[in-house]
């Protein structure tokens, strides 16, 4: 059974006090719920890498929860940050996979429908949007993103560019 | 334990999260109020700092402040509080934040070069004498000296922090640190003209936004 957002911000609270069974189950958590939450916008062969870069910076960043907001868009705030400064390296990748975008909890959908990465990636410009899919994600190379897209070689290399910067200006968006 | 050595030490999740828990140790949360003491500690050291090395301007110790200095002093000292409290926050990501309510005092700052815009033109000329460069360049250069109390106690801050958008956390720094700081070198600055107040002091705090947007990245990068 998945934890709700009340039990992750307690688990968190713990942690931050040094309670390691709790920030063993927290870590726990939080590894799934990215894999689900990240999965669907980034290569499968990415994905573990990326899920434990955003670990490690939980943990280097644990004081920086506070305790009386939710815990879900802290941890996704820091999600974002990583997957666009991941989405900034990578330039080849292979299909992604088709996991879902974010955990189905009925009482929590709401929140979490806004904090998706499917609600960052429908803010940006479709060009762009497109221009980052098929580069980034898909792994196709420029020439290749420019065929399938309609769009020229540089248009695809502007909208990757400017996309990107957007992504990283929007990353607390809700 | 650092981020390499924490990614390559490990193959697998589970065992990067057996090293982080082996490796956790109880931490004190970031408090908003402990980084707004440090604003206002690095503002009390600028405006301190100024009246003893340099001096107040006459009309402050004589307890007739000019409307000048009122207004302009007030607007820089809001612009200061409102981008360093929105730093401050920066520090806490969380996805929902909104950090456009210095916008609109930077709007209202705004209106000090326009003004020196409008009065410049109203005189037929900005009127640059080689004296009102060479003053105005000092108020420059002061007031991002001066801010740079305040830049260092806002990277401090967000170092321990966790900004997500490093680039505006730069740029609102560099605001807040011209904007302190000009308001602690505006406590010396006997000038009440409202082209020197537009062009110099709204300039230092342009300045400054542009050193830190420029530096400051690095330097908070995580």
């Amino acid at each position: 059974m998945t934890p709700d957002e009340t039990s992750l911000a307690q688990l968190a609270i713990m942690a931050q006090r040094g309670d390691k069974e709790a920030y063993a189950a927290l870590l726990h958590e939080c590894q799934r719920w990215m894999k689900s939450y990240l999965g669907r916008r980034i290569a499968r062969h990415d994905l573990d890498d990326l899920v434990q870069e955003t670990l490690f910076a939980l943990h280097q960043k644990l004081a920086t929860y506070d305790s009386t907001r939710a815990f879900v868009p802290w941890l996704a705030a820091i999600a974002r940050y990583r997957w666009a400064g991941h989405l900034r390296q990578v330039y080849r990748a292979r299909k992604h996979s088709g996991g879902t975008d974010v955990i189905s909890h009925n009482d929590e959908s709401a929140m979490m429908a806004r904090i998706s990465l499917n609600s960052l990636f429908a803010q940006l410009p479709a060009p762009q949007a497109q221009a980052i899919e098929l580069v980034k994600i898909e792994g196709l190379s420029i020439a290749e993103a420019a065929c399938a897209s309609g769009q020229s070689e540089a248009l695809v290399k502007i909208n990757i560019h400017r996309g990107l910067k957007k992504l990283s200006a929007m990353i607390e968006r809700a | 334990m650092d981020r390499k050595s924490a990614r390559f030490a490990s193959t697998t999740a589970d065992e990067l999260i057996n090293r982080l828990v082996n490796d956790l140790e109880p931490v004190k949360p970031l408090r908003l109020a402990v980084g707004l003491c440090l604003v206002f500690g690095a503002l009390l050291a600028s405006a301190t700092g100024v009246g003893l090395m340099l001096g107040l301007r006459p009309d402050i110790p004589a307890g007739r402040l000019a409307p000048h200095l009122v207004l302009e002093s007030g607007l820089f000292l809001l612009l200061g509080l409102s981008a360093a409290a929105n730093v401050v926050r920066m520090s806490r990501p969380h996805v929902g934040s909104d950090y456009g309510g210095s916008n609109w005092a930077m709007a209202m700052t705004a209106l000090l070069p326009v003004s020196a815009l409008v009065m410049g033109l109203g005189r037929g000329a900005i009127g640059l004498s080689p004296m009102d460069m060479r003053s105005g360049i000092n108020c420059l250069g002061s007031g991002v000296l001066w801010g740079s109390l305040t830049l260092t106690a806002l990277i401090m801050w967000l170092r321990r922090g966790a900004p997500v958008r490093p680039h505006y956390a730069a740029l609102l720094s560099g605001v807040a640190a011209g904007s302190l700081g000009m308001f602690a070198y505006s406590l010396h600055c006997p000038s009440n003209d409202v082209v020197h107040i537009g062009l110099w002091h709204s300039g230092a705090v342009a300045l400054s936004a542009l050193i830190a947007r420029l530096v400051v990245p690095p330097l908070i990068r995580w």
